[in-house]
């Protein structure tokens, strides 16, 4: 259907609004945005503010009033929209598992309704139940209400990838499940991403799930009108303006600490000094930071060099004395695009 | 006298066990009743139930073989109680409930799912209050209402049947449709399903067990009711309640009324089976 079967493909919308019947404004207004191939973009704003109806156009559950659509170049409004759903991944918070289908069945269904034969349904729920950590001779015969949340959530995430999709839309897919599953299923899914590449369009209203697993991240305010559009770090370092700023938080350079690793800015010296306090190269700058402090030293050793208390600060511009003039722009810059979160905190 | 009390006995005892089912009219109008009334007894206990249903029946059967044995029957007594015309009084009771219940599924569901669909707010109401109609007018005056237009006979007495007992299933329909969880149907649309693949591979399919009960409600009632069709000439069991009480024989009305109670029991243990048998696994 789309150009590139199962890599990513590019998003363009294009002065896109819709205007629900019966409200006094349009729930999303003129939202321009172009999300590159086989990137994440996570779209996180206040609740109501219209992430839901932006993400339901692209796959047509909500017609828009007026705009454009493209994926992969194909006007996605002239495509007949059940034969394009089928091929969009689409996870939702609720999961929407059937309750009187199996698993196995679960996440064979669009493949089913795409009309792949059984064999290779059979071996693709198989690869997509390794690919989410469930054990697939356990799980492919249950149903929906004998796994936790937590699996659910895997199982919903699988069955949105069946058909290889080079598009996948999530709505909070991890909103409804408890503070530690949430975080194992981020750390897992942006592993999975790693190696699939699709273009993800995540929707959250939790900025620090945004930081987690965008590449990129759009801030949205009231009528999905985008306050800002760039990497996490670029957010977190030069906030576009107050609204942005509330999202951020205090605590913005701890979170920009948390994006970067100690591999990334180590200056280069003996590595694996003996006498201080150890940690691995992907260590994120967060946890570095946490050992010194735990260890009252302003230094830690890793594989790749000695990280010293003054080269963290200067990771994220500040605290140096020796060069006061410092502008942001001279920080070691991010491989943009380029995930780099370890899995910090 | 004591004739008249058994056949209440016997259509009460029915509409008893109707409202024990769930989803039975007085139950069905709250939707989480429907949810609600079907907790799970233990499974022991249910298969236990289904064991007792036809065990009971036979020994009644067994009982009431006997005691007609048992009598000195008359002249006009042998002429009611001997196996033809119970056999075909059985068969006539039967084809009656059948058809009936055979008519309603075919006119109550699809008019539940119509009248399940948001879209159809105008209609909704219309053809509840058609239904609700059917079963509050009684049915001994909505047979002599339907003798006055299509005379006596057994198509007369089905169409009072079925208006009777089209409300249960129609209104089980709506409700097992509607009580769907929207999520499942937003996902199943994501997917790619076309609106009728949602309707038939997952909404109807979870409406199975609340359609079930409206059936097994529907039948029920049917057996009851169709002894009415004694009146416009249609047969059944209710021809010898009534010919029983006419000549003042009180074992023919007996066996009429314990005979039809049989079948009921024996109607809502099959139900009891099928829904089993039916409901989706995994729910
Ligand atoms: N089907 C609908 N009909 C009318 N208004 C809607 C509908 N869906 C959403 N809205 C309104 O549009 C706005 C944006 O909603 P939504 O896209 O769900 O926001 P978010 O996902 O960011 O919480 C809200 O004000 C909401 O009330
Ligand atoms: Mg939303």
């Amino acid at each position: 259907m789309f150009d590139t079967e199962t890599e990513g493909a590019r998003i363009e919308l294009r002065a896109l609004t819709k205007h629900y019947p019966g409200q006094p404004a349009p729930a999303v207004d003129n939202v321009d945005l172009d999300i590159p191939a086989g990137e994440l973009v996570v779209f996180v704003g206040p609740s109501g503010c219209g992430k839901t109806t932006t993400m339901k156009m692209i796959n047509r559950l909500v017609e828009p009033t007026s705009g454009e659509i493209r994926i992969g170049g194909k006007d996605v409004l002239s495509l007949q929209p059940d034969e394009l759903r089928r091929h969009i991944g689409y996870a939702i918070q609720q999961v929407g598992l059937f309750p009187h289908l199996t698993i196995g069945q679960n996440i064979g269904l669009v493949p089913k309704l795409l009309g792949w034969p059984a064999a290779r349904i059979a071996a693709r729920v198989e690869e997509l139940l390794s690919l989410v950590n469930l054990e697939p001779s356990l799980f492919h015969d249950r149903y929906p209400r004998q796994l936790s949340g937590g699996q659910q959530q895997r199982v919903g995430v699988a069955r949105a990838l069946a058909a290889d999709p080079p598009v996948m839309l999530m709505d909070e897919p991890f909103g409804a499940t408890d503070p530690i599953t949430r975080e194992h299923l981020q750390k897992e899914f942006v592993r999975l991403q790693k190696r699939l590449r699709k273009t993800i369009i995540f929707v959250t209203h939790d900025f620090e799930e945004a930081i987690k697993l965008g590449d990129r991240i759009v801030v949205l305010r009231e009528r999905s009108h985008i306050a800002q559009y760039d990497t996490p770090a670029e957010i977190l370092a030069r906030p576009a303006d107050d609204y942005v700023a509330g999202f951020v938080g205090q605590d913005a350079t701890l979170k920009r600490l948390a994006l970067l690793r100690v591999e990334d800015v180590a200056p280069a010296g003996p590595p694996q000094q003996a006498g201080l306090p150890q940690v691995a190269a992907g260590t994120s700058l967060r946890e570095a930071l946490d050992v010194m402090i735990a260890h009252g030293s302003d230094r830690c050793s890793s594989p790749s060099g000695v990280l010293t208390y003054t080269a963290l600060c200067g990771a994220v511009g500040t605290g140096r004395p020796s060069s006061p003039g410092r502008e942001p722009e001279a920080v070691p810059s991010l491989p943009a695009p380029e995930k780099v979160v370890a899995g910090g905190r | 006298m004591a004739a008249d009390t058994l056949t209440a006995d016997v259509l009460g005892s029915e509409a008893s066990e109707g409202a024990g089912v769930p989803g039975a009219p007085e139950t069905a109008g709250a939707s989480g009743a429907l949810t609600a009334g079907r907790a799970r007894p233990s499974r022991r206990a249910a298969r236990l139930r289904l064991l007792l249903t036809p065990a009971a029946v036979c020994a009644v059967l067994a009982a009431l073989y006997a005691w007609v044995s048992a009598q000195d029957l008359d002249s006009i007594e042998q002429r009611s109680l001997n196996p033809s015309v119970i056999l075909t009084k059985a068969a006539e009771h039967l084809e009656m409930t059948l058809a009936a219940t055979a008519l309603v599924v075919v006119i109550a569901i699809p008019l539940g799912i119509v009248a399940s669909r948001s879209r159809n707010r105008i209609a909704t109401p219309v053809i509840l209050t058609a239904a609700n109609l059917g079963q509050a007018v009684p049915c001994i005056g909505l047979l002599v209402l339907c003798t006055f237009l299509m005379g006596v006979g057994f198509q007369t007495a089905l169409v009072g049947l079925v208006a009777y007992s089209v409300l249960p299933v129609l209104r089980n329909t709506m409700i097992g449709v509607q009580q769907v969880d929207p999520a499942l149907v937003e996902a199943a649309r994501g997917m790619g399903m076309t609106r009728g693949q949602v309707l038939r591979r997952v909404e109807l399919r979870l409406a199975v067990p609340a359609i079930l009960a409206g059936l097994r409600t529907a039948l029920v009632l049917t057996v009851g009711v169709a002894t009415l069709g004694a009146f416009v000439a249609a047969g059944g069991f209710g021809e010898l309640i009534i010919n029983g009480l006419k000549l003042n024989r009180m074992p023919v009305t007996v066996v009429g009324g314990v005979l039809t109670a049989c079948i009921a029991f024996l109607i809502d243990w099959l139900g009891a089976l099928a829904e089993n048998v039916l409901k989706p696994r995994g729910l």
